[in-house]
């Protein structure tokens, strides 16, 4: 089971802080489920900037979309953010 | 002159004399403003060896390129001084509207010398300036001064700078506050505005900041604030969450500084989020002049009634450093914080110090007698001791010495994480190298809005780059955030406006608002050269490169103990060398006189 957690304005859109999702094996994979069960309000929030995490680990740093996820995996995901 | 009035307001508390001095276009072109201004006139005039709490020390107040002009953010004032607390440069910015006001009363810059013998006021209103008694004041805190001198101004629109009474009882990490929650925090800045008992300076302007072309200086604001409110970031992540958004973000990415930087995540991070903040406490957005950002948070509770903030590295430094989860408490010492004039990360680190001390059995509960125990997590801490230490009452005045002096004190240098005697912000560089290079060799010791890489080792701006990675590419990255962060500073800019405008967007408003023709290149050589002139002003006031440029041992030498970057130091030792050969510096961290030279800082040597 993978762990997804979502932050910010995600949450507002989903209505959730975390979920568990079956049989996914790559952040695309992943992020296509996401955008068929929340729709293009979601999509549209990631579509802009966002910034996913496997493990704690930016995804750009490693295979983008690309970047396989396994069973136990925790997934991230934020919208656009900073700070200082 | 265009954008300034060449107005430089000279004032002596020793004497009482008052002098007006005039610059023109060829100092800007020089210094560009605030940093550039304070550090050229602290070179000239003061030896950098001075006592930092005595009559020789100087003040520089000065305004930015931009300041009071529509330029988006374009309202900020820096305080330039030898630093109580480091011993080196401090520069110290703030937003809110004082800034503005100042420019807008017809004057640039304030430079104080000389010490008061009894508590004074500047009063500035327009060309009459005035040094007045303040001894009604002197005690207060920064709330009840800003509304006893509005009163007695007699006019709401009146801006104040001034300390409360840990600048007065000097507090090495006392600010200057403005707006009540505005602050030119760091460096102990208002300590040396209390060492010259001068509580506060009011101002009040009626004059407006012309530029040279203003129907073309107008398209180019409007072109920049439009690509300022269109980015996801500056447009909607920040005036959404403000900046504790990145409570989460940081703690995700395991960089998130707990217990004094023993650990990178939090357990109860989410507790005090931007997004559980936003949830309870949040009434609504506050900008500063002229921002459509818009990140200030005006917070509800009920026993502070409304306040502002706390920040990220507020929220972290009274939270999570300390193993404090509770963020009404959090927001409370905030607020107490800004009341009584204080640091809120030194504040932070100072107390998070003493707990490592007393977890180690070294601060020993026979040294607190009643006062409450340093242990981690609680959060009686807070208030107790934040009062204590403003006041230097009790173990207070030696918490009024801030982290380093302290853990020296106890005999445990390695338990204070700071650099060059100043707390380290909210990012563990065991997770982001690049920003570890960045504390190192900052010019104000451990500070993280000089250079901050978090941007793109972290949130992928302008582009991302792996945070792991400490190859050329990201030395280099830093020597560019270093001198254009100088750039924006000096134009008196917000330094969130770089999540949306790039070097090139400085550049434009920057002509646009003086008719100058400088390339991105030549505004960012006066980056470099202001940086450059910050470092020649330390290493005379005695600065050891080789061992002061460094880290807390904890981080170059003790691997993360769990989380995304377990295994992980920080390598500085192989990117130091290679900073200072990028930087054209000598092997021993000085900067050789052909470099000097080439930055036209001859005069200076
Ligand atoms: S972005 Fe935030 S700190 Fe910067 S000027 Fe705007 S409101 Fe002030």
């Amino acid at each position: 089971m993978v762990r997804v957690k979502f932050f910010a304005t995600l949450r507002d859109i989903t209505g959730k802080r975390e979920m568990e999702i079956k049989n996914v094996k790559n952040v695309a994979e992943l992020l296509q489920r996401l955008y068929e069960m929340f729709g293009d309000e979601f999509r549209k929030e990631i579509e802009r900037r966002n910034m996913i995490l496997v493990n704690g680990k930016n995804i750009l740093d490693m295979d983008g979309y690309e970047t396989e996820i396994k069973e136990e995996d925790e997934i991230s995901i934020f919208p656009p953010a900073g700070g200082g | 002159m265009y954008g300034y009035w060449g107005k430089i307001l000279r004032v002596n508390l020793s004497t009482g004399e008052i002098k007006t001095e005039e610059f023109g276009e060829d100092f800007v072109k020089k210094w560009l403003g605030t940093r550039g201004f304070g550090i050229h006139y602290l070179l000239k005039e003061m030896d950098p060896k001075v006592d930092p709490l005595s009559e020789e020390n100087k003040m520089i107040f000065s305004t930015g390129a931009l300041t009071g002009t529509t330029a988006p953010t374009g309202g900020r004032y820096m305080v330039i001084t030898k630093s109580p607390l480091t011993g080196y440069i401090a520069m110290a910015n703030s937003g809110g509207f004082f800034g503005a006001e100042l420019k807008m009363s017809g004057w640039d810059a304030i430079i104080v010398e000389g010490k008061s013998d009894k508590p004074v006021y500047l009063r500035i209103e327009d060309d009459k300036v005035e040094i007045k008694d303040a001894s009604h004041i002197w005690g207060k805190r920064v709330g009840e001064t800003e509304r006893i001198l509005t009163e007695e101004f007699g006019d709401k629109h009146v801006q104040i700078a001034s300390i409360g009474p840990a600048g007065e009882n000097l507090v090495k990490f006392a600010a200057i506050m403005n707006n009540g929650h505005r602050a030119a925090g760091r460096g102990g800045v208002g300590a040396v505005m209390g060492s010259k008992k001068l509580k506060a300076i009011v101002v009040r302007g009626h004059k407006r900041v012309e530029v040279i072309d203003k129907s073309k200086f107008i398209s180019v604001v409007r072109e920049k604030t439009e690509k300022l409110k269109n980015d996801p970031v500056a447009g909607s992540g920040l005036p959404s969450f403000g900046t504790a958004v990145l409570v989460n973000i940081i703690n995700q990415n395991g960089l998130y500084p707990t217990m004094n930087f023993r650990y990178g995540q939090f357990e109860y991070a989410e507790e005090q989020s931007g997004e559980a903040m936003a949830k309870k406490y949040l009434k609504r957005n506050k900008p500063c002049y002229a921002c459509p950002i818009g990140c200030g948070r005006v917070n509800d509770m009920d026993t502070v009634g409304e306040t502002e903030g706390p920040e990220y590295e507020s929220t972290w430094a009274l939270g999570a450093n300390l193993g404090i989860n509770d963020l009404a408490s959090i927001i409370e010492a905030n607020h107490l914080c800004d009341d009584l004039g204080l640091d809120t990360i030194s504040t932070g680190g100072t107390l998070a110090t003493a707990m490592e001390l007393y977890d180690k059995g070294l601060l020993k509960q026979d040294d607190l007698g009643d006062a409450p125990p340093f242990r981690w997590g609680n959060t009686e801490v807070l208030h107790y001791y934040i009062s204590k230490l403003a006041k230097r009452e009790g173990f207070g005045d030696v918490l009024a010495e801030g982290g380093y002096r302290l853990a020296e004190k106890y005999g445990c240098v390695d338990c204070f994480m700071g650099v060059k005697k100043q707390e380290l912000p909210a990012y563990d560089p065991r997770g982001a190298e690049g920003h570890g290079l960045g504390y190192a060799t900052d010019n104000r010791g451990g500070d993280h809005i000089k250079a901050y890489l978090i941007s793109p080792e972290i949130l992928g701006y302008p582009y991302k780059m792996d945070p792991h990675d400490i190859s050329d590419d990201k030395v280099k990255m830093l020597i560019l955030f270093q001198d254009l962060t100088a750039v924006i500073d000096a134009a008196g800019m917000c330094v969130f406006t770089t999540f949306g405008l790039g070097a090139d967007d400085y550049r434009d408003l920057l002509n646009a608002a003086f008719g100058f023709d400088l390339s991105t290149e030549e505004w960012l050589k006066i980056g470099e050269k202001i940086w450059n002139a910050e470092r020649l002003f330390n290493l005379k006031a005695g600065l050891k490169p080789l061992e002061e440029d460094t880290l807390p041992k904890r981080l170059t030498d003790e691997p993360m103990p769990e989380g995304p970057n377990k295994g992980h130091v920080v390598r500085l030792k192989e990117m130091l060398p290679r900073y200072y050969a990028l930087r054209g510096w000598k092997e021993d961290g000085t900067i050789p006189e052909e470099k000097l030279k080439e930055l036209g800082l001859e005069e200076y040597i």
